[in-house]
């Protein structure tokens, strides 16, 4: 019971508790109250409130189970499938990226995973960044209109179909890097800090190096991350991995903290323009807050390396739509028949069925 | 590597917990923004019977506002509209999104009082990037 009166669960309850009464009330209202002339049915609205939300929530829990991001799913899926315009897409697709990074970094600076010193010297790097990826993106959609909207969608499917291969291949990474030597930077820096590591049962202290070449390539991932209103953990968690020196469990702590801290940056030019439509994002944004919350709470010793072909699958599918709509959208071709997009979706998810089918056997 | 667990340093702990509860109550607040905006739909900055449709249509963000509200009335139009529930809503979006420069002001006096001057300035600077970006005076 005293457990029970701990966070996170006497604020995950009142959450719960707020959302069910929420939309149960939303449900009545949907009953009782007549749309007006020429507006969408009340039941509509709700339902797409409650779609949003669940979607959201489905996003993290998938997000926890596969050590994907939230924004990697949500910002090409919507860019690819649906008509909203590609400004608002971004916009919420940085909520989508950010929140659930906000909501894990009480338990992560709680158990010492994360390193807040190496969070907010490389916050300073991904702020220049990501603010300019974003103003940068309003740029070019005020001034380059449907030719902008078609480069947006083939670049991201270009860096999406580059991510998944990462994502399959693995890419290189190292558990627990060796530090033989630092530099004079780093060290007048003082980044280091031990932590409690429970698999090994003891305190790790870890040395660092090369911070100002990390500095460098965390400002190319806030332009990135501000760009294209995806969250960049992806990259994030490889700079200080392998740039940096530090250990991989602690590299993706930071990483949500990181993202957390500095979309923080990146969304205010999308709000300010108009950008992030508050019934729009809300929904998501109460999603991906509960559903880091449940994740970390329920998911997180659930090993399911499968979700991550899944999620490696929607990736490809999104980059066929990006790449394809965008370039109808700059006239190089005529619009793909539903029949050919259907073709493509069976073959990538064969692939995906097969590859969990031999994880799921080799797990057995 | 040694058995004795190390005591995190406060001014990390601080932000965590500012952060983390400052995201629950934007979260609270986006709950019920939406059912505030669909008891009183006539008295909201958007009407969300409308809303939808012109999203879903594929109209710009600057086209939506238009159609809908009448023109973008600025990012902080909650100021003049908090009792709507598009007002109440795009409070709790602009709490959250700003939840790290406040939780960073409060780190940052942290790090002062304990003589960590460097990260202080560390925690000021991104501090005062996330109130320029929210203020809108810089743009491109």
């Amino acid at each position: 019971m005293g457990r029970m009166l701990k966070s996170p669960w006497p604020e995950t309850f009142v959450m719960v508790l707020v959302t069910v009464l929420t939309y149960t009330a939303m449900t009545t209202i949907s009953f009782v109250s007549e749309a007006p002339e020429g507006g969408m049915a009340t039941g509509a609205v709700v339902g797409w409130l409650f779609a949003f939300f669940v979607l959201s929530l489905v996003i993290a829990l998938l997000g926890v189970l596969g050590g994907i991001g939230g924004g990697v799913m949500f910002t090409p899926v919507m860019l690819a499938f649906t008509p909203v315009d590609s400004l608002i897409i971004r916009g919420t697709g940085l909520i989508v990226a950010m929140f659930s990074g906000l909501i894990s970094t009480g338990p992560f600076m709680r158990s010492g995973l994360a390193n807040m010193r190496i969070c907010v010297f490389l916050c300073c790097a991904f702020a220049i960044g990501a603010f300019s990826g974003a103003n940068g993106a309003i740029l070019v959609a005020q001034h380059m209109g449907e030719a902008g909207e078609g480069f947006v969608r083939i670049v991201l499917g270009v860096i999406l179909f580059t991510l998944a291969l990462y994502f399959i291949f693995g890419g290189k990474k190292i558990e627990w890097p060796q530090v033989d030597k630092s530099d004079k930077l780093t060290e007048t820096l003082q980044l280091r800090q031990p932590f409690y590591e429970p698999s090994l049962n003891k305190v790790v202290d870890y040395g660092l190096k090369r911070s100002p070449w990390a500095f460098l390539c965390i400002i190319g991932v806030g332009l990135l991350s501000g760009f294209f209103g995806l969250g960049a953990g992806w990259a994030i968690v490889p700079a200080q991995n392998l740039v940096m020196g530090v250990p991989l469990k602690v590299a993706a702590a930071n990483s949500g903290v990181l993202l957390g801290m500095g979309d923080c940056i990146a969304v205010w030019p999308y709000i300010m323009m108009g950008a992030i439509i508050p019934i729009f994002a809300a929904p998501w944004l109460v999603g991906q807050v509960m559903g880091g919350l449940l994740g970390a709470i329920v998911l997180i010793r659930v090993k399911a390396g499968f979700v991550r072909y899944l999620l490696i699958g929607f990736m490809i599918f999104s980059c066929w739509g990006l790449v394809t709509r965008g370039l109808t959208g700059l006239d190089y071709i005529q619009p793909v028949p539903n029949w050919m997009t259907g073709v493509v979706f069976v073959v990538i998810f064969t692939w995906v069925i097969f590859n969990v089918v031999k994880v799921l056997k080799s797990t057995d | 590597m040694s058995s004795d667990r190390p005591i995190m340093p406060k001014g990390q702990i601080v932000y965590g917990e500012a952060v983390y509860y400052l995201t629950v109550v934007a979260c609270l607040i986006c709950i019920v923004g939406p059912l505030i905006a669909l008891i009183n739909p006539d008295d909201n900055v958007m009407n969300p019977y409308f809303t939808f449709a012109a999203i879903f249509q594929g109209h710009s963000a600057e086209e939506v506002w238009m159609i809908v509200a009448g023109g973008f009335p600025g990012g902080h139009f909650w100021m003049d509209n908090f009792f709507t529930g598009d007002g109440f809503t795009q409070f709790g979006l602009a709490l959250g999104c700003s939840s790290a420069g406040f939780a960073l002001i409060i780190a940052a006096i942290v790090y002062a009082m304990e003589k960590i001057y460097l990260y202080a300035g560390f925690c000021i600077f991104v501090a005062v990037f996330i109130f320029i970006a929210a203020s809108g005076i810089v743009s491109f």
